[in-house]
């Protein structure tokens, strides 16, 4: 297998990040199409049928949520960008926010014309310095060249993109907490329903989507649908994901494949496997909020579907894990990310986050006990209650990798903490 | 990062010309206090009611945004922040080692400035680097991978700095 380049078909040319450079590559070619010969609806239908789906790690389909949209006569109407990458264990959309700025952005005309959008957000995490620069430079030149504007492409529709940079909270790559923060305001989550497709920004319709999915958009406009469908593997996928490889991995880095490989060969094939000479223990598949797997579960493709080894694909951020790395001790980070992550605002969360540090911390210290085993679980039970999709998740990598690597745990509450604890 | 020393009554005058185009742009407080941290190295007292004034908003609800986000800080901060990322990739490819190594070097503990106020320390959550793994931040500078003699070259450089 090899790796297909869509998303990143323009990563590594000489100045990448260039409006130059991505036009003398095609590029806004098909938002000019777009914005000049096509109407609204054929490119929702387009989106449709190519069944791309949400690269943020939700998978709702993106012409779905456009037609949502464009279907709620409340105006205006609003597009946005998740650019809060924080995710651990995931920067495929810090690559293209650095190197290949313009791509999004040709998909962020599109979808805003598709919608009947005229105003875009596009919010990116405050600590992605370069990313920030990148993109406020990407966007003057897209004013001055008349791409951006009141005369968008020299269509006559109106699109103005606004630069909004994050100030370290994971909380705010939550759809409905990233449009508060947006507003000026703390960046707690909101009730959902109402869904961002009717009331998102300023309570308005608005079509909320990755950098990576927009970055799908042109591409799908100028091969097809039936192209794209063809780049997924099995009748489920379609398209390619840019997996991300970390931890005890020979090689790091992105991996634009066809979405449905195996595991393995996103570890193996690409990533070299683990060091030379160790074993691989577990990987989690997307990210912290993803329970990890172990070794035997290898076959497991990196789609939706790996929800039936009771985890999640999220953003595709493979974190690999060799023998040397204690399960409990992993547990306990990703205890730790979310105890800090949690945004205060719902008891479930805020209080359950630090009890399960509390436990974790005190089994690798090697005062544990074996109820301290029931305890997780019970806490993870309660925490399921929580008010959105972070504490709701939180618990999930402790929980996941005290069935998964239960002797593990045990043998810690006996015999307290091993060396590398 | 200061690098005007004008007196505060000067720069709360250029905070109120910098906010100007930002009344047109709805929402726009956290880009008003990133300029308010910009010109003092935090956000004050004096450019929160500023920016509250200008902006038309409570500051109650200012001060509110101030303290949700880890990145907006509410005393003088030292003149570079390493922000070295405690998450599990990091973590496993050796983070804790340079953390100490930083904490050795610098005499500081996480979340403690230098006295000299030239270098302040955080552990926080993932930075999005984990293909530089383990990586850190000086500013927004990104390092990494980084081992632990590097980390002790940054904090060296950095002490010896203006």
């Amino acid at each position: 297998m090899e790796e297909i380049r869509v998303v990143n078909r323009n990563l590594g040319k000489p100045d990448s990040h260039t409006l130059a450079s991505f036009q003398a590559s095609g590029g806004y070619v098909q938002a000019r199409r777009a914005l000049n010969e096509m109407e609204p609806e054929a490119i929702i239908a387009l989106m449709e049928e190519s069944e791309l789906k949400g690269r943020g790690g939700a998978f709702f389909p993106t012409g779905m949520k456009w037609k949502f949209v464009r279907a709620d006569p409340n105006l205006p109407r609003y597009v946005v960008a998740n650019g809060d990458e924080s995710e651990p264990g995931t920067y495929c959309n810090r690559a293209i926010l650095e190197e290949d700025p313009h791509n999004f952005i040709e998909g962020m005309i599109i979808a805003a014309y598709a919608v009947g959008a005229h105003t875009g957000y596009i919010y990116i995490r405050g600590e992605f310095g370069l990313a920030i620069e990148r993109v406020r430079a990407a966007l003057d030149e897209c004013f001055a060249a008349g791409i951006l504007g009141d005369d968008a492409l020299g269509s006559g529709y109106p699109v103005n993109l606004i630069l909004r940079r994050g100030a370290g909270a994971y909380i705010c790559g939550e759809e409905t907490a990233l449009f508060n923060s947006l507003e000026g305001k703390r960046g707690n989550p909101r009730f959902k329903p109402p869904f961002p497709t009717n009331s998102g920004v300023w309570s308005k319709p608005t079509a909320i989507n990755n950098i990576e999915t927009f970055c799908n958009i042109a591409p799908i406009l100028e091969n097809g649908a039936q192209w794209f469908k063809d780049l997924g593997i099995g009748d489920e996928n379609a398209g390619t994901k840019v997996y991300c490889l970390s931890g005890t991995i020979q090689r790091t880095g992105l991996f634009e494949l066809p979405l449905g490989v195996t595991a393995r060969e996103l570890i193996y094939d690409f990533g070299g496997g683990p060091p030379e000479g160790r074993k691989l223990k577990g990987f989690k598949p997307g990210g912290a909020s993803a329970g990890v797997l172990t070794a035997d579960e290898l076959d497991a493709k990196m789609d939706a579907s790996i929800s039936q080894y009771d985890t999640i694909l999220g953003t595709g951020g493979c974190i690999v894990m060799d023998e040397t790395v204690s399960m409990v001790d992993a547990a306990l980070r990703d205890a730790l990310f979310f105890e800090e992550e949690s945004c205060g605002f719902c008891i479930p969360c805020r209080e359950g986050t630090p009890n399960l540090v509390q436990i974790l911390e005190k089994m690798l210290e090697g005062e544990g006990e074996p109820a301290d085993l029931e305890l997780l679980e019970e806490i993870g039970e309660s925490m399921a209650s929580s008010f959105c999709g972070l504490g709701q998740f939180a618990y999930r990598p402790v929980v996941g990798a005290l069935r998964k690597f239960r002797g593990e745990f045990e043998e810690m509450v006996r015999a307290g903490a091993p060396e590398h604890g | 990062m200061i690098d005007s020393p004008a007196p505060a009554s000067d720069r709360l005058q250029t905070l109120r010309t910098r906010l100007a185009p930002l009344k047109e742009d709805p929402g726009s407080v956290m880009e008003a206090l990133y300029v308010a941290q910009e010109l003092f190295g935090y956000v004050s007292p004096e450019s929160i009611e500023v920016i509250a004034d200008e902006l038309g908003y409570p500051e109650a609800h200012v001060f509110g945004v101030v303290t949700f986000y880890t990145m907006f800080y509410t005393e003088p901060q030292a003149q570079h922040i390493v922000r070295v990322c405690r998450d599990l990739s990091c973590h496993i490819a050796g983070a804790p080692g340079i953390a100490a190594a930083i904490e050795a070097r610098a005499g500081i503990r996480n979340g403690q400035s230098t006295a000299d106020g030239k270098l302040k320390l955080e552990l926080v959550s993932c930075l999005g680097q984990c293909d530089r793994q383990p990586a850190l931040l000086v500013g927004l500078d990104v390092h990494g991978p980084v081992d632990e003699a590097g980390a002790v070259r940054l904090v060296d450089q950095i002490l010896a700095g203006e």
